[in-house]
């Protein structure tokens, strides 16, 4: 039964993976990529990996989801981006489609056959009683999480801080910078100042020499 | 569960070849950031395999499934700056289309605007 619905399951993700790189509207590409998500929590489900279930869920169906979904509804996109004719494919060569092509499919082959991982090792019976009641205890993982891998872990935190500033500064409007209290308004460089920036005397010096080295390398 | 390791591999391999044609041919910025999360989405499927198939060995069934955890951290981080960089491009140029990146290799110099 668990065997029937894994393959039900991997033919869902597949399927909808194919669903997100040939949609025409981003919505309905990141809505298979939705589905792709729960079929793929379902694969860990059934492999004994409930944590990661609901870590899937959580993480990738809930918070990239929503932010996928924000983006789209937030950026105001005209129709021609809307229904991406698929054109991008019928548009590259035959020759550049087969190269692609060949790629994905030599690294399926190549996985395939590299990993031919024949029979498990280790304990057996060990094996089977851990898949059997969940082969994830939070409480080994906290363990392994804290001693192990403590130093990845504090990393993954400050690469957290670094991404919280990063996006802060990528996605702020950048405002001029009286509009921000930076500048006073009556300072002679300020933008809503023009007419006294022409008049301001450095201002004028460097024009000069720019009009100067200008007509010196004419 | 008693399907065999290769097949999750397999499972694993196929979404990922998938990542890398979505993410090779289409024009739309947001359908080629969701190819790279299938991509990683795949990668831990394979981590999930791994660690599966060794559950019987003592003291390292557990390496595999904290290193999907970092990956799915990582992959969080990466789509907050992947969005928060398309809206920078958006703002700067009202579009969110690309040049794909095979059709980039094979338009001569001249033809690009």
């Amino acid at each position: 039964m668990a065997e029937v619905l894994f393959y039900v399951l991997a033919v869902g993700a597949v399927a909808s993976a194919v669903g997100v790189i040939t949609a025409r509207m981003p919505i309905y590409s990141v809505l298979s990529l939705l589905g792709t998500f729960f079929c793929v929590a379902g694969v860990y489900l059934l492999s004994g990996y409930q944590f990661f279930a609901a870590t899937q869920l959580l993480v990738y169906a809930g918070a990239i989801m929503v932010l996928f979904l924000f983006v789209i509804m937030l950026l105001n996109l005209h129709d021609e981006e809307l229904i991406e004719d698929l054109h991008s494919f019928a548009r590259v060569s035959p020759k550049v489609l087969a190269i692609a092509g060949a790629t994905a499919g030599g690294l399926v082959l190549a996985l395939i056959y590299a990993s031919n991982p024949g029979a498990p090792p280790g304990d057996a019976a060990l094996a089977a009683a851990r898949l059997e009641g969940g082969a994830d205890d939070l409480h080994e993982i906290a363990k392994v999480l804290f001693s192990r891998y403590a130093l990845p872990f504090e990393v993954a935190s400050v690469l957290l801080l670094a991404t919280m500033v990063g996006v802060i500064s990528l996605a702020k409007r950048e405002r001029p910078r009286e509009a921000r209290g930076m500048v006073p308004t009556s300072w002679p460089w300020s933008a809503t100042n023009a007419k006294t920036m022409s008049e301001n005397p450095l201002t004028q010096e460097r024009e000069r020499e720019l009009v100067s080295s200008g007509s010196a390398s004419e | 569960m008693n399907v065999p390791t290769e097949h999750l591999l397999l499972l694993s391999a196929v979404l990922f070849g998938l990542g890398v044609l979505g993410f090779l041919l289409r024009r739309n910025v947001i359908i080629v950031l969701a190819s790279i999360e299938l991509m990683l989405n795949s990668a831990n499927i394979a981590l999930i395999a791994g660690s599966r198939h060794h559950a019987g060995v003592e003291g390292a069934h557990l390496d595999g499934p904290v290193l999907v955890l970092f990956v799915i951290l990582v992959a969080a981080c990466e789509a907050a700056v992947g969005l928060a960089l398309i809206i920078a491009l958006f703002r700067l140029r009202q579009s969110v289309m690309l040049t794909p990146a095979v059709a980039a290799l094979e338009t001569s110099p001249e033809t690009t605007p």
